[in-house]
């Protein structure tokens, strides 16, 4: 977070180039996901489809959400929803998946 | 400080006798903040809904699989589209606020943002009439034979509606943005509340792009 002097606003058309090969990236992605539900990947399916997901997520927080100009703050804030969502998912799953596998 | 920057400060930036230079900055800082901690908390929350289908999916994978078949991948997969061309041009339009002389642009980018947003909620009512035309709501007359295929569809109905509600409001105050900024010319440029709400668009968005896969993708393959 920077209170200080903002550097000079790049140009529009230079704006509407970069946001379209992001979108165009995502929507590439968008197919791969569908194709890769149909692939007989066996139990890798979900894997593929949540990387592709996490990819796409990341490009949009990154590129259309502008952490890649914001502060350390504001990194700091982002990175820390999903450190404390990684408990969340850690402590549970492992009680979870424990128990399966014992079942 | 320009008459319109002073127009934009609110409390308490605009009484606490900073230099004209930074109070604006600090105030557009410290919403931009203020929106990022609030979307840390919205990720438990979306988390917390995910890890609940985590666990019923891992404890029943097959009636998922065949529950998550049922769904209209038409309709998910072009509002995932939707969803993704409306985060694009939520990306431009914050950008473009940021220098003089784009406000045009910056309008129809609000309101082609908040169109996509109506256009996928128009969708998503044609997709909940059809699922419920075939009785995939649960309880009486769900017309899968695997009782934890109830399960999932409860996830459904919940996950999309509280994602359609958010989006819902994300609709309202892009569109609150749109005509303001229609109306007087100097409420858009340079204003943090345009920021502070594509940020909460974008968070949107980042929540249909992980229920997508988790409620249309599963069991296609075999």
């Amino acid at each position: 977070m920077s209170a200080g002097p903002t550097p000079p606003a790049p140009s529009g058309a230079r704006i509407w180039r970069r946001a379209l090969l992001v979108w165009a990236g995502l929507i590439l992605l968008l197919g791969l996901s569908c194709l890769a539900a149909w692939a007989p990947l066996g139990g890798w399916t979900s894997a593929v489809n949540l990387g592709l997901a996490a990819t796409q997520a990341a490009l949009v927080a990154v590129l259309f959400m502008r952490l890649d100009e914001a502060g350390p703050l504001v990194r700091l804030t982002a990175a820390c929803g999903l450190f404390w969502l990684a408990i969340l998912f850690t402590l549970c799953l492992t009680d979870v998946l424990s128990r399966l596998a014992n079942a | 400080m320009s008459a319109a920057e002073k127009l934009l400060l609110r409390e308490p930036w605009d009484g606490l006798g900073l230099p004209e230079e930074s109070a604006l900055a600090r105030q557009r800082a410290g919403a931009t903040f203020g929106i990022w901690i609030f979307i840390a908390s919205e990720v438990l929350f979306f988390g917390a809904i995910i890890l609940l289908y985590t666990v019923m999916r891992l404890e029943h994978p097959d009636a998922f699989a065949a529950a998550a078949r049922e769904t209209n991948l038409v309709y998910g997969t072009l509002n995932t589209a939707l969803l993704l061309t409306s985060g694009m041009l939520a990306a431009v339009a914050s950008r473009m606020n940021e220098g003089a002389g784009a406000r045009r642009t910056v309008l129809w980018c609000l309101a082609a943002t908040a169109g996509l947003g109506l256009a996928f909620l128009a969708v998503k009512g044609i997709e909940y009439r059809e699922d419920i035309g075939r009785h995939l709501v649960p309880g009486p007359g769900f017309p899968l034979p695997q009782p934890p295929a109830q399960l999932f569809f409860a996830v459904y109905w919940f996950a999309t509606a509280i994602h359609g509600i958010h989006l819902a409001i994300g609709i309202g105050l892009v569109a609150r943005l749109a005509i303001l900024g229609w109306r007087d010319p100097a409420f858009l440029p340079d204003n943090p509340q345009v920021e502070v709400s594509l940020l909460y668009w974008g968070f949107v968005d980042i929540v249909w792009i992980f229920l997508y896969p988790l409620l249309y993708l599963p069991g296609r393959a075999g």
